[in-house]
């Protein structure tokens, strides 16, 4: 995925002089190809990330395209006001690139974990927010941020968890992308980032007959295809490593609530920050994100309704 | 172009001011009155405007980061013709479109502030645009010495002066007070110039309400041969030109009557320049 996104990069680079990488100190092996073939474009500009995003509105304002990369707990999380005023509120074309989402950092503990992201920047105007899943939706992502002309965040999670398409899917802005086929009238997974890899491993070992979709884009979401998916579930489970106040689930939650009311189980995390440390796995577990939990909770779910 | 000399007189800028101040009974009076002269000599002397075009892409850049002065910004942009008298007249009313803190949306107001330590680093971006463009076009941003107290001046400092952005200047209205009182007692800030020469700035202190000098420490900084960022530090005085204003910091906040706005009239009407 990682791979996917500075290969995007690069060549999104190469084409276009005017497209800046500004980093606040991180990457540092990530974007070694785009300092061999882009040095003049590569800007670090020092653990300083509410410079650098005014900066980079700066640079938007005098039509340089830059793209400004730190962990998402830094970018967007820290610098939410200077996205709002400085790029938002004027619609610039600056792409944010926040990598390590969710609990990627899982040894370092609550300063590097991200979980508050798409909430926290869910209600600025002007923000489009995309949530890629897999290395293929990346590529979509970065291609239809830079044609976007407009002001993005782009959350990258866990990158390892393999594919859930096999070529780049074609993506109006806004769409959903179905991962699974399945038949109407049962459950149906709405999933992004991360967890849409386990909801298909779920759908596929227990409920062979849902669809599974993934959401590259949490902001602009496409509501009609929202309701339509929800017109044609009993019951929807929608997943992320993320809050389960204002990301994803609440997104869908609030399109279903007023044009196709349907009993919704919003799996994310609970409204708490880590307790302990461990390895990725350990922390999805602690989160109750784990595939096991995760199946307990749609089973209890569905007894009760 | 504005000819020299005659536009921008302080005491047009002045009354422009008080006029905006009392039509929408705004805050914000001393924060505009401190820094009158620097915007005259600038929007007279300095700023280059190719077309008299505010979006003309070989501009300078003037950036009001104190957001707070912007009726002395208004004053000026009528001046130049991108603002119509209206719109001062009509400040503050239902539906207008000059708001009490700038917005990037008016002619001549390139970004928009109000939350304090916005646009330095907005400016800096600027200016580094410039210089990776190669172009000769100047950056001014001017933050108030309050202002200073946001991180983000410092870690735009840092990066100015690491990018050598000779093209870029702050001036720092160093009017003495901010919000609750007076710096020296809210936050010590030591001496400005000291701290933006530690940081590697090319720095002058002045006289922030004389246009003769005030003008020649802005030529004699661009002239520097030096790679370094300029930084101006403009002594001024709070509420300026307004006896009962004079670094009262009340004015900050208190809203014009017909009495004081009479009185403020006819002291800026009389006032020496």
């Amino acid at each position: 995925m990682r791979a996917a996104f500075s290969d995007a990069l690069v060549r999104i680079a190469k084409a276009d002089p005017n497209v800046l990488l500004l980093t606040g100190d991180h990457g540092y092996a990530l974007f070694d190809d785009f300092r061999k073939e882009c040095p003049a474009q590569y800007i670090n500009a020092g653990i300083a990330e509410q410079n650098m995003v005014g900066m980079a509105a700066g640079l938007a304002r005098v039509g340089f395209r830059p793209f400004v990369y730190g962990l998402a707990a830094f970018i967007p999380v820290r610098v939410v006001e200077q996205i709002k005023l400085d790029v938002a509120h004027d619609q610039l074309p600056v792409i944010f690139i926040g990598d390590g989402a969710g609990f990627v950092y899982s040894h370092l503990g609550t300063s590097h974990q991200s979980t508050e992201d798409i909430a926290c920047t869910r209600a600025i105007p002007n923000l489009a927010i995309y949530s890629p899943a897999d290395r293929f939706e990346v590529t979509t992502c970065m291609e239809l941020a830079y044609h976007s002309k407009a002001a993005v965040y782009l959350r990258m999670g866990k990158s390892d968890r393999g594919d859930v398409h096999s070529v780049v899917p074609q993506a109006r802005l806004g769409s959903l992308l179905e991962a699974k086929s399945g038949t109407s009238g049962g459950i149906t997974f709405i999933a992004t980032g991360s967890l849409v890899r386990t909801a298909i491993d779920m759908a596929v070992a227990n409920y062979p007959d849902a669809a599974v979709w993934s959401a590259p884009f949490i902001k602009p979401i496409d509501s009609q295809q929202v309701i339509s998916i929800c017109k044609q579930s009993r019951v929807v489970v929608v997943l992320e490593e993320h809050s389960v106040l204002g990301g994803l689930g609440s997104a869908i939650s609030e399109v279903a609530s007023e044009f196709a009311p349907v009993r919704i189980l919003r799996v994310g995390v609970n409204d708490r920050f880590s307790h302990c440390c461990g390895t990725y796995e350990y922390l999805l577990k602690e989160h109750g994100l784990d595939r096991s939990a995760i199946e307990l909770k749609i089973h209890d779910f569905l007894a009760a309704n | 172009m504005i000819p020299k000399n005659k536009a921008f007189d302080t005491k047009v800028l002045r009354k422009a001011v008080l006029d905006m101040a009392f039509v929408g009974s705004t805050v914000h009076i001393g924060c505009a009155f401190s820094i009158i002269e620097l915007l005259a000599v600038l929007y007279r002397n300095h700023l280059r405007y190719p077309n008299n075009n505010p979006l003309d892409e070989g501009r300078d850049y003037f950036i009001l980061s104190k957001g707070h002065g912007v009726m002395a910004q208004y004053a000026c942009i009528r001046e130049l013709g991108w603002l119509k008298d209206e719109a001062l007249t009509g400040y503050f009313a239902d539906g207008s479109d000059l708001k009490g803190l700038s917005d990037s949306r008016v002619p001549g107001l390139e970004v928009t502030s109000g939350s304090l330590g916005h646009g330095f680093s907005v400016g800096v971006g600027m200016a580094m645009g410039s210089k990776l463009r190669g172009t000769n076009q100047k950056t001014y941003a001017l933050v108030g010495d309050g202002e200073i107290n946001e991180g983000p001046i410092w870690e735009g400092a840092l990066f100015a002066a690491h990018h050598e952005l000779k093209n870029f200047m702050v001036i720092v209205d160093e009017n003495g007070f901010q919000a609750m009182g007076s710096t020296q007692d809210v936050l010590e800030l030591g001496s400005i110039q000291a701290k933006f020469e530690s940081f590697g700035f090319e720095s002058m202190t002045v006289d922030g309400h004389n246009e003769t000098a005030i003008d020649a420490a802005i030529t004699r900084l661009w002239s520097s041969a030096s790679t370094s960022p300029k930084a101006l530090i403009a002594k001024t005085i709070k509420g300026k030109g307004v006896p009962f204003m004079e670094s009262n910091n009340i004015w900050h906040y208190t809203r014009l009557d017909s009495e004081t706005y009479e009185q403020a009239l006819s002291a800026v009407a009389g006032g020496e320049q």
